[in-house]
């Protein structure tokens, strides 16, 4: 087993990567930026090094510096995590050119399936049904208008080099497609540094559905089931759960016998996500697979019961898997929710800012990876998801009903968050009945406003802090006061907290 | 005493008086009796009519954060007097950046005529494109922005007049 890991990456998935380094006996490294001097990833790990300023290209995006603070620090690998470089085939490469362990596929691989259109070549080629696309379509809006008209409307202009709802857009007539195809390409181009597209068929109302692999460098493949992640917002991922609702015995066979076919194609080691399109029909299409860790994980670690972070670093050590496919045993259902610093009632703009009050759920069933603390600033450079809930329950409906608990319980002021969407979509009378699809959001709470069910309490509290003072009797809840001094914001010149 | 609440569009007036260890509240028409104590890690404990309410409050600025059952709630003290009726949505001339962000593409320039729904910039945080839209028909007066300027959330970005 390695001695030190160093972790390219920040918020809850760098907290979640070096407890399990900890828990492994490994030494972390932590690398940050200038605006994560004090954020809880650099607190958790054991050293930690400055990669630079704030922005992502400068700092979390920066292969030399990364592999330059693994250099110097003395790690033997590198956990990239999700997002950021983890799909980045070039600094896959630097780090195996540096002597260093990549913890995930080889490079190849990463490549391979890092570009959309290969990967759904290699998908073809082990068998597995694909969606009608175009793979390389033209840039002049002649030849795209015919390309795009060859495949059909709607449909989906995605990002060559990327995933996560970045550089995407459903395109519903050629009147929308020039305009789209430019958006889409800048987008993917800021993102991932590829503005490169391609276009395929939409599948209408389809479930998200993927299935988890895990592979050894000694030729075994298995699986850990499906997880449903139909619920999404900007193509974003909010709520996923396992098992999915509509995937009976024999379809779950199925898909996962692609997932693994496709693994063994590739030579794939480490852990790996196939993602599927399931239509209204039960037909299901391969759409790409991530070559690292899903910010969904733990639905599976609480179902089966195995650490898919400290199987990876097993796993990237040499260490073959210590079971095998028979042994692995899915018990009861759990949940997922993302907790996002946006606003659900402005169409999920970000919402940035301090975190003046924290308080986390808690209880049996309950697992909150978060990457923040009380006190502390959300930049706005990166990624608005700053924490999230997994609960598991005997059965989809007694996970559900914890889901809920916990987020009622669950107290973050100071930014906006979807706490409150996410209550309305459990309680959905669809959702209750399993029947989720991709288009969710936008068929059930399109529109959403607040219920505020607790506006009288709210209104209460509020009146009698704001009568106390004037009674001389300053309540101690009323004496947290942002601290401007410490915020990573000073580029930004004037910005200041509320009116002060 | 009379405290007046704004909650986004919202105007409250709610009366408060000291009433031996608690508290009578009359709001809308309605008496409400509370009891309320602050427990050691800073929530507060409301009993109102009863009815037990588990309750964090914060202050941001001037502003009064409240969360409450998985809610969050966000009112700005004002004048007692002032409130008591609805402000009306009408097209408000100023863009402002909802957030604070990065102008990667100003779509106008002074003197263009918009309809209603005409992007006028896209506007970058978080790594996600924001598209900023005219509320209204109108001719853009002022772009105070340009492309690659960092920008505070609340900054005019684009001024438009807009025609009824």
């Amino acid at each position: 087993m390695f001695a030190k890991v160093l972790i390219a990456n920040r918020g809850e998935i760098a907290v979640r990567i070096a407890r399990a380094c900890r828990e492994l006996g490994i030494r972390s490294v932590a690398v940050y930026s200038e605006a994560d001097a004090h954020a809880p990833h650099v607190l958790r790990a054991d050293e930690a090094i400055l990669l630079g300023p704030a922005q992502s290209q400068q700092s979390y995006l920066d292969i030399g510096k990364v592999i330059a603070a693994a250099k110097d620090s003395g790690a033997e690998a590198i956990h990239p995590g999700y997002g950021f470089l983890a799909e980045n085939a070039g600094f896959a490469r630097a780090v195996v050119d540096a002597g260093l362990i990549f913890i995930g596929p080889t490079p190849e691989v990463v490549a391979g399936m890092g570009d959309k259109t290969n990967a759904r070549r290699l998908a073809a080629a082990s068998g597995v049904p694909v969606v009608p696309a175009e793979e390389d379509p033209p840039h002049d809006i002649d030849g795209l208008t015919k390309s795009a008209g060859v495949i059909g409307y709607p449909l989906l202009i995605k990002a060559a080099a990327g995933g996560g709802g970045k550089g995407m857009r459903v395109v519903r007539s050629p009147a929308e497609l020039a305009a789209a195809f430019e958006s889409a390409g800048r987008e993917a181009k800021n993102a991932f540094g590829d503005g490169r597209l391609f276009l395929e068929r939409y599948i209408d109302r389809p479930r998200h559905v993927e299935v988890q692999v895990l592979a050894d460098h000694h030729g075994n493949v298995v699986h850990l089931g499906e997880r449903e992640c139909s619920i999404q917002r900007r193509h974003q991922k909010i709520v996923e759960e396992t098992p999915s609702p509509a995937v009976d015995e024999d379809l779950r066979r199925r898909m996962t016998d692609a997932a693994c076919a496709v693994s063994r194609r590739v030579g794939y080691r480490g852990a790996g996500t196939v993602e599927f399109l399931l239509g209204p029909d039960c037909q299901f299409y391969f759409l790409e697979m991530n070559t690292r860790l899903q910010v969904e994980h733990p639905i599976t670690e609480l179902v089966s019961g195995i650490d898919l972070v400290q199987a990876q670093l097993r796993v990237a050590a040499g260490e073959p898997l210590w079971f095998r496919q028979n042994e692995i045993d899915a018990r009861g259902h759990a949940i997922e929710c993302r907790i996002c610093a946006e606003d659900p009632a402005q169409q999920f703009l970000p919402s940035p800012g301090p975190i003046l009050r924290l308080r986390e759920p808690h209880g049996p069933g309950i697992r909150v990876d978060s990457g923040i603390a009380e006190g502390y600033e959300v930049p706005i450079h990166y990624d608005p998801m700053l924490a999230k809930i997994s609960v598991w329950g005997e059965t989809r409906d007694a996970a559900r009903r914890r889901m809920l608990g916990a987020l009622t319980e669950y107290v973050i002021l100071g930014c906006t968050t979807a706490i409150p969407f996410l209550l309305d979509v459990l309680e959905h009378p669809a959702f209750i009945k399993g029947d989720t699809h991709t288009h969710f959001i936008d068929e059930h709470l399109r529109g959403w406003k607040a219920r505020e069910d607790h506006q009288i309490v709210a209104l209460v509290a509020a009146a009698l802090d704001a009568a106390r003072p004037q009674r001389g009797v300053v309540s101690s809840a009323t004496a947290a006061a942002p601290a401007a001094q410490t915020t990573p914001w000073a580029s930004l010149g004037s910005w200041r907290l509320g009116n002060g | 005493m009379q405290i007046g609440l704004r909650q986004r569009q919202q105007h409250h007036i709610v009366e408060v008086h000291a009433d031996g260890s608690g508290y009578r509240l009359h709001y809308d028409g309605r008496e409400y009796r509370v009891e309320a104590s602050t427990t050691p890690d800073g929530a507060q404990l409301l009993i109102i009519d009863g009815q037990r309410h588990l309750v964090d409050l914060v202050r941001s600025g001037r502003q009064c954060l409240v969360a409450v059952g998985g809610e969050t709630y966000r009112f700005d003290p004002e004048s007692a007097v002032a409130g008591g009726h609805e402000v009306g949505t009408v097209a408000v001339p100023e863009i402002t950046a909802p957030m604070p962000g990065k102008v990667t593409q100003v779509l106008v320039k002074s003197g263009d005529q918009v309809i209603a729904g005409d992007g006028l910039l896209i506007l970058e945080a978080m790594k996600m494109e924001n598209r900023l839209v005219a509320e209204a028909n109108g001719t853009v007066t002022d772009v105070r922005v340009a492309v690659g300027d960092m920008v505070d959330g609340g900054q005019v970005l684009v001024v438009v007049r807009y025609v009824e």
